[in-house]
């Protein structure tokens, strides 16, 4: 008996194609048991390819999936100790909501005097009790979220599969849920692994995140490594969004943007990388103030055009553009009087709240 | 939301289509009146004015031999028919909508030609088959040449319906430890059961009132139908009207009640709200 | 690894085989086998009501020459053609009436158009000899109110008849897929469209009937391949003067026990309509839910 459990799932070197299309290219990670891991990315990188590998209704091309240390590869969904709740909910119409709780025990083979007093149990968790009787068609859309969830929990199972579980919901019901999952979670201690695409979600609800791209995750950590440290600049950009300079490592220890080296970063900043190395500085819009042309910043700074002031009280958003064209944004406070749309201003920030990645 | 006439012009025009909607009405139930009017006529050779009525003919119908002999053939052979293009419809169905399956348009040519092939052709291609198994003809083969129409009516309808189906159902079910067999007993076969059933009773009545394929490869069985044929190419007894009337009421009345009951169960359990 | 994937998606197979395996044999064995075996008689000859195996395209050049089976092939292609037509005209508005102005009755509307389909047709030809023979309800009620002082004798035996048994007959079928496409056209459309300053005509013509087409096509092509192919309303309805291709089928097949040349003419009207069901594929896709 060893005193480390396995992971919960690990997902080994998983390729995944369709044809010609290739979904899932190469990811392993694995998701330790009671973490709460979110997979994160725009549409169509192969978020739900990989959820649906983990619950057997996909199989991988190359690679390997396994579930509490066995390997799950060719065994069929309805033998993996795994449960899902599906983004359209998949409600069975033809069945109460206590039903519909009761289904998975059944096919089980639980005794019924369990069935029942789980499914009131169940009932009771997601806020439903004294709605077992109702049919699908008499319940809110939060209702059958909450009925979703409810269904696939209550066998207790080794991994809870969530695709996009909360993509249905207006905004405010979303948060409401958002906190539900949360706690529901954190009481059950169970492992969950849920799919979305809403960037704000992922970094509320879960322990780790992996942030995937065109089939591949680009990088996998609990959610302030990924704000505050992001590996590469799809993630950067993806997760609460950055402004990022195109630039080159030049001799020593410049920063060269367009040829000339940028005012204010350190060289300890490019201390691991060549000379010539392709790189972006990475700095988020809250981390940036403006000041007039010829003032003297204390960290690094970039003059741009403001092209663009947009008011939104507490804060304003300053849009500039940099001599490239790319555009780079500051979030000042909404107190102070912003510069003129059309001037060129100096964009400036602390040099430890900005980091190189590859390019 | 249904368009509520507002404008006088637009009022004006609604008062329109409903009068042409109920001529048309007229049109089609006209010919059904009349079939059931006359059955009641006392005259040996119906015809206006209606004078005097009668039920006899409806006795005389149930004492004519060969009338219900030919009834009972024709009911027999439908329930075979339609209980065969269901089996058969059922799993092709539920394959077509739902794997991937390749050759997808060379099978859904060989489901679509029946329907749009000619009866006529269809009759005749089966009586040059029939050359090779003389047994077959009659009953047998009224019921393949039945079969053959109807289960590509059924595996049309059932092919569009299960595609409609969600098939995240599936998928919930299977995820939470339900074989493909219990998915299918426990989640596919409740749901589909009032498709099923209006596609059986599609299959039967089309069987049932079908005449050109069966009178050519029928020998000496007699169908209603073709009894029906023989008779008005004959002067046509009062008889026939009778019979007819009350299973053109009854046909009438099936297709109605079981065509509302599926809307209504398909209203049932489609209405899943998401949001 | 590689061994897991693969028996999953073996099993998937060997599943969509079964299930479809069946039907599909059946109707090789029953549809594709006999339309092959009149295809190959049709090249046959006919010799002391016997068949004679051959290859001669005598049957075939007969159909276009022989100026009874051109004639029969004539009236059907008008016959079809004249009931395709007054059955879209006819139509059109009670689809657009069902699926736009009925409301709640929407359903059982519907319902009621399509029920006497369902009919057998030997009773609803039987239906239509009571209306309209020489005795019939429809002379018989034009002569007691005075409109006419002698019966109509063109009412029944005669293509009128027919017509407006096949009239009778298809309406319904092509009430179907033109409701579908009206009903799949939203009224927010319409209702835009009359926001853009469109009157109701002219909104009429710009969104509706454009989206409705799809299902006007795919039921002129039933209504057509159907009325070609029909021989119980014609051989009850349409007398024995003017014959229809299908009648003339029968004719050659039962009658004469020329079976070859009976085949001919059944193949060259399945060449006509799958002709016409290919030239109208693009719109049967469009018909059948490929949503815009
Ligand atoms: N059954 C399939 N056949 C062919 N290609 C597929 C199949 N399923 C998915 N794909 C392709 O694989 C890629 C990944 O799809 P996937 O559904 O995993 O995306 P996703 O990240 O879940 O997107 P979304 O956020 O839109 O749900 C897509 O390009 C998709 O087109
Ligand atoms: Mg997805």
């Amino acid at each position: 008996m060893t005193n480390t459990k396995p992971p919960a799932v690990e997902i080994d070197a998983i390729t995944k194609s369709y044809g010609e299309t290739t979904a899932i290219r190469g990811v392993s990670m694995d998701v330790r048991d009671g973490e709460f891991v979110t997979i994160l990315g725009p549409s169509g990188c192969g978020k739900s390819t990989l959820l649906r590998m983990i619950s057997g209704f996909a199989e991988p091309t190359t690679g390997d999936v396994r579930i509490g240390g066995k390997s799950v590869v060719g065994l069929a969904p309805y033998k993996r100790d795994t449960a899902m709740v599906f983004q359209d909910y998949a409600l069975f119409p033809h069945r109460t909501i206590a039903e519909n709780i009761a289904f998975g025990l059944r096919m089980r083979k639980v005794e019924r005097a369990e069935i029942a007093r789980r499914v009131d149990e169940m009932l009771a968790l997601i806020n439903l009790s004294g709605y077992g009787g109702r049919r699908v068609s008499e319940i809110s859309g939060g209702q059958a979220q909450r009925v979703a969830l409810g269904r696939a929990l209550v066998v207790r199972p080794s991994v809870l599969l969530l695709d996009e579980p909360l993509g249905a919901l207006d905004m405010k019901l979303r948060k409401q849920m958002q906190a539900e999952l949360k706690k529901i979670h954190r009481e059950l201690g169970l492992t969950f692994v849920a799919v979305t695409h809403d960037q704000e979600e992922a970094l509320t609800l879960s322990d780790r995140i992996a942030v995937m791209n065109a089939g591949s995750v680009e990088q996998f950590a609990d959610p302030e490594t990924l704000y505050r440290r992001p590996a590469t600049r799809f993630v950067a950009d993806f997760v609460g969004g950055a402004n990022l300079i195109d630039a080159e490592v030049g001799p020593a220890g410049a920063l060269l943007f367009r040829g000339l080296p940028l005012s204010g970063i350190g060289s300890d900043a490019v201390k691991d990388r060549a000379i010539g190395d392709k790189v972006s500085l990475v700095v988020r819009p809250e981390c940036v103030a403006t000041s007039a042309l010829g003032g003297q910043a204390p960290g690094p700074a970039i003059e741009a055009m403001v092209t663009e002031v947009l008011f939104s009280g507490a804060v304003q958003q300053i849009v500039g553009r940099l001599a490239d064209g790319s555009l780079f944004v500051a979030h000042e406070q909404g107190l102070k009087p912003p510069p003129e749309r059309g001037s060129t201003v100096l964009f400036h920030w602390d040099g430890s709240l900005s980091w190189l990645v590859a390019r | 939301m249904s368009a509520r006439p507002r404008s006088p012009q637009e009022r004006g025009g609604f008062a329109l289509l409903s009068l042409y909607a109920v001529l048309i009405y007229l049109f089609l139930y006209l010919p059904i009146a009349v079939i059931v009017l006359f059955a009641f006529d006392a005259k040996p050779i119906p015809g206006l004015p209606l004078d005097t009525l009668t039920t006899g003919w409806f006795v005389e119908a149930l004492r004519d031999q060969k009338l219900t002999g030919s009834l009972l053939t024709s009911l027999r052979l439908a329930v075979v028919s339609a209980i065969l293009s269901t089996l058969l419809a059922m799993p092709a169905a539920m394959v077509l909508a739902w794997l991937p399956i390749r050759f997808k348009s060379l099978v859904m040519a060989m489901v679509l030609g029946p329907v749009v092939l000619p009866q006529l052709v269809l009759g005749l291609g089966l009586v040059i088959l029939l050359r090779s198994a003389p047994d077959l003809v009659g009953e047998p083969a009224i019921i393949l040449a039945h079969t053959t129409i109807t289960s590509s009516y059924a595996t049309l309808i059932l092919y569009s319906r299960f595609l409609g189906f969600r098939r995240s159902y599936i998928e919930a079910a299977m995820n939470l430890g339900a074989s493909e067999l219990v998915v299918f007993r426990e989640v596919i076969l409740p749901l589909v059961r009032p498709a099923l059933i209006s596609v059986f009773m599609l299959a039967f009545t089309d069987a049932f009132g079908e005449f050109v394929v069966a009178w050519f490869v029928a020998g000496f069985t007699e169908t209603l139908p073709i009894t029906i044929w023989t008779s008005l190419r004959q002067v046509i007894s009062p008889k026939v009207y009778a019979l007819s009337s009350v299973i053109i009421l009854v046909t009438l009345a099936i297709s109605l009640v079981s065509q509302l009951w599926v809307i209504r169960q398909t209203r049932l359990t489609s209405k899943v709200q998401t949001s | 690894m590689q061994a897991g994937a693969g028996s999953a998606e073996k099993r998937r197979r060997r599943f969509a085989a079964a299930g479809i395996a069946p039907l599909m044999l059946w109707q090789f064995v029953f549809f594709v086998v006999p339309v092959i075996l009149l295809l190959v008689i049709s090249f046959w000859r006919t010799r002391n009501y016997r068949m004679v195996p051959d290859f001669t395209f005598a049957n075939y050049i007969a159909v276009f020459t022989n100026g009874a089976m051109w004639r029969a092939l004539l009236l059907s292609v008008q016959t079809a053609a004249f009931v395709t037509i007054a059955c879209a005209v006819l139509a059109y508005p009670i689809a657009y009436f069902i699926a736009k102005k009925a409301g709640r009755l929407k359903g059982l509307l519907l319902i009621a158009v399509i029920a006497p389909f369902w009919i057998s047709i030997v009773m609803r030809v039987a239906a239509w000899r009571l209306l309209l023979g020489e005795n019939g309800v429809i002379n018989q009620s034009l002569l007691s109110i005075g409109l006419i002082d002698q019966p109509l004798g063109f009412l029944l035996y005669s293509p009128v008849a027919t017509s407006i048994g096949l009239v009778y007959a298809y309406l319904p079928l092509y009430v179907l897929p033109l409701y579908a496409s009206i009903d799949a056209i939203e009224d927010n459309w319409i209702a835009a469209a009359k926001d853009l300053n469109a009157g109701p005509m002219r909104a009429f013509w710009e969104v509706t009937f454009p989206l409705s087409l799809p299902g006007l096509i795919v039921g002129a092509v039933f209504c057509f391949i159907f009325g070609l192919g029909e021989f119980v309303t014609p051989a009850l309805l349409g007398g024995g003067k003017q014959l229809m291709m299908s009648q003339v089928i029968q004719d050659q097949f039962q009658r004469r026990l020329d079976w070859p040349a009976g085949a001919a003419i059944s193949i060259v009207m399945l060449v006509i309509v799958f002709a016409l069901l290919a030239v109208s594929m693009k719109w049967f896709r469009k018909a059948s839910g490929e949503k815009l």
